[in-house]
């Protein structure tokens, strides 16, 4: 049995730093069987968590990237109607033989009936995201990415999965999962996501990092950024987000703001430095110029 | 520790959190399994489980720091009492053998439910709800149901700015009092889940009729391709798609103190609205006009407000003239706008006696796709004093009356439902129109013939 410890230690060794509120969910989430819905402001490492876990827990990652007007056929199943048609030719002698023998017209729908199954079989079944992680083989994690994105009709169809963990085909009947997967579902919060959703999942709200973590966190993926440095960065980075901006800097951008400012071998930050590299934290025309002088103040 | 999790689960509820017995059973079970180490532990299990909205957060942390004070003032339960508890129940099941999942059958949902009663009996502030000491048993029953109906029924979602008298007509204030022209948070939060519950009836209308609109129209050579691995057998249809648009929406309010009360709800409205679902440009004016779109927004709204009231944007002392603004949108807009927007007027057209110049409204009307005109009065008034609605109402589409922000809701919703799907509609129906004119089947058969109705005889044939 995993404990919430491990799970904390598990994530640290796949170089996610999670809190307590992250570390419970998952291991809740282990344990109880039940998906885990994420919200929270972009970029602050909810896909990472899935993405992490699969590789830490050795499940395979099965990703689900909901749009506008994605349906069942996307996310679930779906026929194979090439593939059908195909073999239906294939089979037209052996089923003219099968049905020359028939003495009368019903007699040969009845052979032709009794024979359906065969077309409407796991054969000619696509698994989509969905049903692929539930028949995997092993234990798998399910992303379903951004579920803000998609319709409130999606949103139920989800609802028998996430619960049961079943999906219901009409012509096979309902297909159960092997290995219930681990569900971590997305959302960034530009919709209400129901409520009925809501019940069915845990909720976990992830904001930005305290100031110590996000340290951590840009440490433990660039180690040749040095503790002062990293300190000056999350410091900077949390003042700019209380700047009001369009699109406030995230986790996502401090790592990349790391990566550029290892690869320049910057040492201390100076206002030239946030001018040079401010495109990397901040991605809106009206944002740069705040940016720039929240830097003059905060360092020049 | 199940009891415990219950009286937990009704204070919340108390609190206005909507729990489900479902995420209770799911808090008894996530705290069985463990992990039990510490204050901040179970209030990150118990936040997983029952809370499922950031909105909620706040009053979830309030209720777990008082429920389990350490000094109880009321209600307070120890933690250590919830740990001791959870790790005899463990401990307990362990020892017969069973694990922990078990929990979900001997807590079936009636128990819980059993349990709040119990519980709600025990509650000093229940009782005196009810009145404990005037009634006998059986009514005690009866009005306990009742409190717990309460309890589990979702709460009514009353109209965006709930307990402010919002149903009462908008009545021009005395001049001498000040405007509060400001909004609570709560107000804010409710008109934007209005405006979001709003905006997904009218996605769904909108996706209904264009999957109508859609049907039947194939796309000939796009269908073709698609089903190319499918021997050209059109197993999966491509259809046509009409080019998405977006629709205009211009917005032209009064802000003068005879209106005041009306325009401060559209003011939320259109703050609340913007760019969520269509380009808006909104105007404000008494004598004279400004736009305010990049101030809606930029701004929040109470600072908007703060400077609209304090009459840096229009002069707010200035009789409002119709007449005058009207003149100045046609110098400085009307050439610009672009794709038939729909126009919506809030005023009361109280002119005091300024040149009327409704011909900038004939202008106006040849732009705009709809003209619709919202007046906070009474229709028996519109004919009194300086009053001159009657001669607007002539270039406008629809004239009507807004009296509570219910009413400013459901006229813009249906605004908004009707130029979305106008253009959809708007030849196909016409059409329509004619055909039923041209034929009038009523008197066909009758119309010249000697017979007079139809009959049927024994044999069901109809004859003439």
């Amino acid at each position: 049995m995993i404990t919430e410890l491990k799970v904390k230690e598990l994530l640290r060794s796949g170089g996610y730093i999670a809190d307590e509120a992250i570390a419970t969910a998952v291991f809740l989430a282990l344990h109880m069987e039940k998906p885990i819905l994420i919200e929270g402001p972009p970029g602050v490492g909810k896909t990472g968590l899935a993405k992490t876990l699969s590789s830490v827990l050795d499940f395979p990652l099965v990703r689900l990237q909901c749009y506008e007007g994605i349906d069942e056929s996307k996310a679930l199943y779906d026929w194979e109607y090439g593939k059908q048609l195909l073999y239906t030719q294939m089979l037209r002698t052996q089923l003219d033989n099968q049905l020359s023998s028939a003495s009368d017209l019903s007699e040969a729908v009845d052979r032709l009936a009794s024979e359906e199954s065969l077309f409407f079989s796991q054969n000619f079944l696509v698994q989509r995201p969905v049903l692929r992680s539930f028949l995997s083989e092993k234990r798998s994690v399910l992303l379903i990415d951004e579920i803000d994105r998609s319709d409130d009709e999606f949103e139920a169809l989800l609802l028998e999965c996430l619960s049961d963990f079943q999906v219901s085909i009409p012509e096979l009947g309902v297909l159960e999962a092997n290995n219930k997967p681990l569900a971590i579902l997305t959302s960034n919060g530009t919709r209400m996501i129901s409520d009925a959703l809501r019940r069915r999942c845990l909720y976990l709200y992830i904001d930005y990092p305290d100031e110590e973590r996000e340290v951590q966190i840009v440490r433990a993926r660039f180690p040749d950024v040095c503790d002062e440095l990293a300190h000056q960065m999350v410091g900077f980075l949390r003042k700019a987000r209380d700047l009001n901006l369009r699109k406030p800097p995230s986790v996502s951008e401090a790592l990349d703001w790391a990566e550029v400012l290892s690869l320049l071998h910057v040492q201390k930050l100076t206002p030239e430095v946030v001018a040079n590299t401010v495109g990397v934290i901040s991605k809106h025309q009206a944002d740069l110029e705040k940016v720039t002088d929240l830097a003059m103040e905060a360092l020049g | 520790m199940e009891t415990i999790i219950t009286r937990f689960v009704a204070t919340l509820r108390k609190e206005g959190l909507r729990v489900s017995p479902g995420e209770s059973l799911d808090a008894v079970c996530a705290l069985a399994y463990g992990g039990l180490e510490g204050r901040e532990s179970v209030r990150d299990l118990l936040r997983l489980t029952l809370v499922k909205s950031v909105a909620d957060m706040p009053t979830f942390d309030w209720v777990f720091d008082h429920f389990f004070s350490p000094y109880p003032d009321g209600m307070g339960v120890d933690p250590a009492d919830l740990l001791g508890e959870a790790l005899a129940n463990v401990e307990g099941m362990q020892m017969l053998g069973t694990n922990p999942e078990m929990i979900n059958e001997n807590l079936t949902l009636a128990n819980v439910d059993a349990k709040f009663d119990l519980d709600d009996l025990k509650n000093p502030l229940a009782l005196k709800e009810i009145g404990f000491d005037q009634l006998d048993g059986s009514e005690i029953h009866v009005q306990m149901k009742g409190v717990r109906g309460s309890l589990d029924a979702p709460r009514p979602t009353t109209m965006p700015c709930g307990e402010q008298p919002i149903t009462v007509a908008f009545k021009p204030p005395l001049m001498a009092q000040k405007r509060d022209l400001t909004f609570s948070p709560q107000e804010v939060d409710e008109m934007d889940e209005a405006v979001s519950k709003m905006i997904l009836r009218l996605k769904k209308d909108i996706r209904r009729v264009k999957n109508m609109e859609n049907r039947g129209k194939i796309h000939v050579i796009r269908t073709i391709q698609k089903n190319y691995r499918n021997g050209m057998v059109p197993f999966q249809l491509a259809l046509r798609r009409r080019r998405k648009q977006k629709p205009r929406l211009v917005v032209l309010c009064d802000v003068s103190f005879s209106v005041s009360h009306a325009s401060k709800f559209m003011l939320l409205l259109l703050h609340t609205l913007h760019n969520r679902l269509m380009d808006v440009r909104s105007f404000i004016f008494n004598a004279e006009l400004a736009e305010i779109t990049e101030m809606l927004n930029t701004a929040p709204i109470n600072t908007m407000l703060e400077q609209i009231d304090s009459g840096e944007i229009v002069d707010l002392d200035a009789n409002s003239d119709y007449g005058k603004v009207l003149l100045s949108f046609k110098e400085k807009f009307l050439e610009n706008l672009r794709g038939r927007p729909a126009v919506i007027f809030l005023g009361d057209a109280r002119n005091n006696f300024n040149d009327a110049n409704d011909w900038v409204l004939e202008q106006l009307r040849e732009k705009a796709g709809y003209m619709l005109w919202l007046t906070p009065e009474d229709r028996a008034l519109w004919k009194r004093g300086d009053c001159i609605i009657e001669k607007y109402s002539d270039w406008c589409d629809n004239v009507e009356m807004v009296k509570s922000v219910d009413e400013l809701n459901q006229i813009v919703e249906d605004l908004f439902r009707n130029i979305y799907l106008e253009d959809e509609h708007r030849s196909r129906r016409r059409i329509e129109r004619v055909e039923e004119e041209e034929y009038d089947y009523r008197d066909y058969y009758t119309r010249g013939s000697g017979m007079s109705t139809p009959t049927f005889d024994g044999a069901r044939r109809f004859y003439w």
